[in-house]
């Protein structure tokens, strides 16, 4: 009985330990929010910010202690949308 | 303000969304060091939009970018996986010290690293470049 509880038991016990352990890993989480190109990608949109209230939507009622001060020509047209004094520039790529 | 604290606070524009994205915990929190590395050696703002743009992407990108605080000063990286796109767009005093051409060698880098399914990699090295090319403030 005691050669049974060695040579099946202890094995047995090993094996459903280890089929624990990687089982519960989680490893769906991890590996279908990784991008791939062609994948479709459903996430919801992110904007990141070193400052997040310097996001103007956000930031209206709110001036902080560390503004700074509104040298900076921003005009609105008749919309009230923002425009800015000058062009913008940068670049687009595509993959 | 520790570093965890304040990049919590860069993430919540996004709220929850920023931890359900497609990025480590460990990525956020290089790419919120490198925006905020970035933004304090050139004295620009940059930003990372990671969602759809309506088309013309370029047009909608730069809606966004008249959104931040101090327009001018900002850069903005839009990237829209599903259109695989991606849009650099520099106010006009950025600009004057982003180049069109090194925002377009950015671009480029940043489309290679995208293409091998790196976002999060491709967005670093897409800052840095672009923060060195501004140099210091």
């Amino acid at each position: 009985m005691s050669t049974f509880l060695v040579f099946v038991g202890i094995p047995a016990g090993v094996i459903a330990v280890v089929a624990t352990l990687v089982l519960s890993r989680g490893d769906k989480g991890r590996s279908s929010r990784r991008y791939r190109p062609g994948r479709p990608y459903d996430f919801q949109p992110i904007w990141f910010l070193a400052a997040p209230e310097q996001v103007h939507a956000l930031a209206i009622g709110q001036a902080g202690s560390h503004a700074q001060p509104a040298l900076e020509a921003v005009v609105e047209n008749s919309a009230g949308e923002r425009v800015l004094p000058g062009p913008t520039g940068g670049a687009s790529d595509r993959w | 303000m520790t570093v965890g604290e304040q990049s919590l606070s860069a993430l919540e524009p996004a709220g929850g969304a920023a931890l359900d994205g497609p990025f480590t915990t460990r990525q956020l929190l290089r790419l919120d060091d490198a925006l905020r590395v970035a933004d304090q050696q050139t004295g620009l703002t940059f930003s990372v939009y990671l969602g759809e743009l309506a088309e013309p992407a370029r047009e909608s990108a730069e809606r966004l970018h008249k959104q931040i605080e101090h327009a001018a000063t900002a850069v903005l990286i839009a990237i829209s996986p599903n259109q695989r796109v991606l849009e650099i767009v520099t106010g006009p005093d950025a600009r004057k010290r982003i180049s069109d051409r090194d925002a377009k060698l950015a671009a480029l880098s940043m489309a290679a690293a995208f293409a091998g399914g790196d976002l999060a990699g491709g967005v670093l090295a897409g800052l840095d470049q672009l923060a060195s090319h501004a140099g210091k403030n």
